[in-house]
C-alpha cells in the first residue's frame, strides 16, 4: 500500500435508534468537536443543537445577492433610459424609482436567487464527485434503517484508537475506520 | 385555568364598559358634527370600524386557512383566533351598520347616496353620468342589502368556526375537525368575496368617480397584517402572566414572524402595483385618486398626505421589512413585539391615507376643491373609535376565555402544535 491509501478520513459508527444518535451527538458536541457529522435516513427534530450547528450563512450571501441585484437594476435602467439613450416614454421622467421598479426587484430577486444557489454550492464545498463514506460498506443503510456518526481525521482531536474508544462508549454498534 | 389566566379574563367587564364609554362620546361626536354637515367624526366611526373589521377578517381568514391546511403549529393560537372573531359582527352592527342605514350619515360619507348632493363641478350627484352608468351597482336599496349581507354572512361564518371548535372540547369528537375543514374550504373563497365587496363598499366607494380592481386584495393583505401584528402582540402578552405562558414557544414566533414578513411583502406588492398601473397608464378618472394624496389642488405643492404615504412606504413597508429579514428578529420575543406594533400602527395610517382624504367644495379654491388635511382634529375622534372599538373586542375576546377552554383540549394536532418545532 502507498501512503495515500494509508490516509485515514475518520471513524463511523452506527446507531439503531434516533434517541440513540441523538444522545450520542449531543456527548460528542459536549467533548468539543468540530469536524464531525451525524448521518440519518430522515431528518431529526432538534439535530441542529445536538449537534450544536451555528445558523447558516447562506442567508447573508442572499441578501447581498439582493443588495447587488437591486444596484445592479437601477445602473441599468439609469444607464439605458437616462444616460446613454435618454428616452421619453408615457410622458414619464428618464429615470426614477418608480417605472423600472418591476425591472429592480425582478434583478433584486434573480441575484438574491443566484446567492443563494452558489452560496449553498461554495459553503457546502460542492461540486464533490467523490466521498470516502460511500466507500463504507453499510453506507448504504443510513438511507434505510441505521443511524452514523462520523468523527473525520482532520479534527484537532482525532486520534484513531481515542476516537474508537469514545464511540464505544457512546453505545455505537458497527465501529468501522474510513480509510481516504 | 390557572390564577393568572383567570384574573386576566375577569377584567373584561371593564374593559368592555371602557370601550362602550369610548364608542358612546365618538358616536356623540359623530352626531354633532351632522349638525355642522361635517363628516369627520362620522368617518373616524367608520374608520374605528373597519380597523378593527379588518383585523378580524383576517384572524377569520387565517382561522379558515390554517384549517384547511391542517396547519400542525396552529391550534394553540388559533384558540385565540376564534375568541377573538366573535367580536366581528358586533364592530359591523356599531359602526358600518347604523352609518349606512342612518340616511343623515349615508349620505354624509357616502356622497353618492345623496343625489341632491352637489360636486366640484357644480353638477348635481344625481346628474353625474359616471355615477348614472354605475348605478345598477351603487345604489341605496342594493347598497344596503349588502352590507346586510356582510353582517349576516361572516355572523354564520365565525359562530360556525367558534361552535364547532369549541363543542370539540366538552364532547371530544375528532369529526369536528372535519367538519370546520369542509367549512373552511367553502368560507375561504366565498370570504375572500364578501371582503372584497366590503373593501368596495365601504372605502373604495367612499370616493365612488375612483376604481380599482387590486383593492379587494390590498384589504385583503392589510387585514392578514393587522391580523398577524395583533396576533404577536397578544401571544406575546398571553405568554407573560396568560394562558399561553409556557406553552407559546420560539417555533411558534419564528412562523408567526415569518408570515408577517411574507404579508409584509405582499401588500406592498399590492399598494405599489395598484400605485403602479395608475402611474402607466396615466388616465385623469384613475390619477386623480392619487393626485389629492400627494398635492395641495390649491398650491400645487406636495400636501401632508405625501408625508403620510412616503411613511406608509418606509415606515410601514421598508423598516418591518427588512427587520424581519433577519432570523433573530423572528425569535427574540420583545424584538418581535415591537415589529408587530410598527405594523399594528401602520395599518392605521394605511386606512387613513385609503378613507381620509376626499375633494371638499369650495367655490373660492380654482380647482373648485380644496382636500381634508391629514393633521386635524379628525385624528383625535379617529383614535377614540379606534380605541373604542378596540376595546370592545378585547371585552368580547377575554370574556369567549371564560366561555371555552383557552387551549384547544381536544383538538386532534394539540400535542403536534403544543411541540411545534422549527
Amino acid at each position: 500500500m502507498n501512503e495515500r491509501n494509508e490516509r485515514i478520513f475518520g471513524v463511523a459508527c452506527t446507531f439503531r435508534k434516533p434517541a440513540d444518535v441523538f444522545h450520542a451527538a449531543e456527548k460528542v458536541r459536549d467533548a468539543g468537536w468540530t469536524r464531525w457529522d451525524v448521518h440519518t435516513p430522515f431528518p431529526i427534530h432538534g439535530m441542529d443543537q445536538a449537534m450544536g450547528l451555528p445558523r447558516s450563512k447562506v442567508p447573508r450571501l442572499t441578501l447581498l445577492g439582493g443588495v447587488t441585484g437591486f444596484i445592479t437594476g437601477c445602473l441599468l435602467t439609469w444607464y439605458m433610459n437616462s444616460y446613454d439613450y435618454p428616452l421619453i416614454v408615457g410622458g414619464k421622467p428618464y429615470w426614477s424609482a418608480i417605472f423600472p421598479f418591476p425591472v429592480l426587484y425582478e434583478c433584486t430577486i434573480l441575484f438574491a436567487a443566484f446567492g443563494t444557489f452558489f452560496g449553498q454550492f461554495i459553503l457546502n464545498r460542492l461540486p464533490h464527485h467523490h466521498h470516502p463514506l460511500f466507500e463504507l460498506p453499510n453506507f448504504a443503510r443510513v438511507s434505510d434503517d441505521t443511524f452514523m456518526v462520523v468523527l473525520e481525521a482532520h479534527d484537532p482531536k482525532f486520534h484513531v484508537d481515542d476516537s474508537r474508544n469514545f464511540l464505544q462508549s457512546l453505545g455505537g454498534q458497527e465501529i468501522t475506520v474510513i480509510r481516504d | 385555568m390557572s390564577d393568572s389566566s383567570s384574573n386576566l379574563s375577569s377584567k373584561w367587564t371593564t374593559i368592555l364598559s371602557f370601550g362602550v364609554i369610548a364608542l358612546v362620546a365618538a358616536w356623540a361626536l359623530a352626531f354633532l358634527g351632522l349638525g355642522q354637515h361635517d363628516h369627520r367624526p362620522a368617518l373616524s366611526v367608520l374608520l374605528g370600524c373597519l380597523f378593527w373589521t379588518s383585523l378580524l377578517i383576517g384572524m377569520l381568514m387565517l382561522t379558515m386557512i390554517t384549517r384547511v391546511f391542517d396547519a400542525g403549529w396552529a391550534p394553540v393560537i388559533r384558540r385565540n383566533w376564534e375568541f377573538m372573531i366573535g367580536a366581528l359582527p358586533v364592530v359591523l352592527l356599531l359602526g358600518v351598520v347604523p352609518l349606512a342605514f342612518l340616511p343623515d350619515f349615508r349620505h354624509l360619507l357616502w356622497e353618492w347616496t345623496d343625489l341632491k348632493h352637489i360636486l366640484p363641478s357644480g353638477h348635481e350627484v344625481g346628474h353625474d353620468p359616471i355615477l348614472q352608468a354605475k348605478e345598477w351597482f351603487l345604489n341605496e336599496k342594493f347598497f344596503l342589502v349588502r352590507i346586510s349581507l356582510y353582517v349576516v354572512f361572516f355572523s354564520v361564518l365565525t359562530w360556525a368556526m367558534r361552535n364547532w371548535s369549541f363543542k370539540q372540547d366538552t364532547d371530544r369528537t375528532a369529526s369536528h375537525t372535519h367538519t370546520l375543514h369542509a367549512f373552511s374550504a367553502a368560507g375561504i373563497p366565498l370570504g375572500a368575496v364578501a371582503l372584497t365587496m366590503l373593501a368596495f363598499d365601504c372605502l373604495m366607494a367612499l370616493s365612488y368617480h375612483w376604481f380599482s380592481t387590486m383593492y379587494g386584495v390590498w384589504f385583503f393583505a392589510l387585514s392578514i397584517r393587522l391580523a398577524l401584528a395583533a396576533t404577536v402582540i397578544l401571544t406575546y402578552r398571553l405568554s407573560n402572566g396568560g394562558w399561553l405562558d409556557g406553552i407559546l414557544n420560539q417555533a411558534h414566533r419564528h412562523v408567526l414572524g415569518c408570515l408577517m414578513l411574507a404579508f409584509t411583502v405582499f401588500w406592498a406588492y399590492i399598494s405599489f402595483s395598484q400605485y403602479f398601473l395608475i402611474y402607466t397608464a396615466n388616465i385623469p378618472e384613475e390619477t386623480f385618486w392619487y393626485n389629492i394624496r400627494e398635492f395641495n389642488p390649491v398650491t400645487g405643492l406636495k400636501s401632508d398626505w405625501w408625508g403620510v404615504s412616503m411613511y406608509l412606504i418606509f415606515g410601514f413597508f421598508l423598516l418591518p421589512f427588512l427587520a424581519l429579514l433577519f432570523y433573530r428578529s423572528k425569535i427574540v420575543p420583545k424584538r418581535l413585539l415591537t415589529i408587530a406594533v410598527i405594523i399594528f400602527i401602520g395599518g392605521i395610517v394605511d386606512l387613513w391615507f385609503n378613507a381620509v382624504p376626499r375633494q371638499i367644495v369650495d367655490k373660492t379654491a380654482p380647482e373648485g376643491f380644496t382636500v381634508s388635511p391629514f393633521l386635524c382634529g379628525g385624528l383625535a375622534t379617529d383614535l377614540l373609535a379606534i380605541a373604542g372599538f378596540g376595546a370592545i373586542v378585547i371585552g368580547l375576546f377575554l370574556r369567549s376565555a371564560t366561555k371555552a377552554e383557552t387551549i384547544p383540549v381536544h383538538d386532534p394536532r394539540i400535542l403536534e402544535s403544543i411541540n411545534y418545532h422549527e
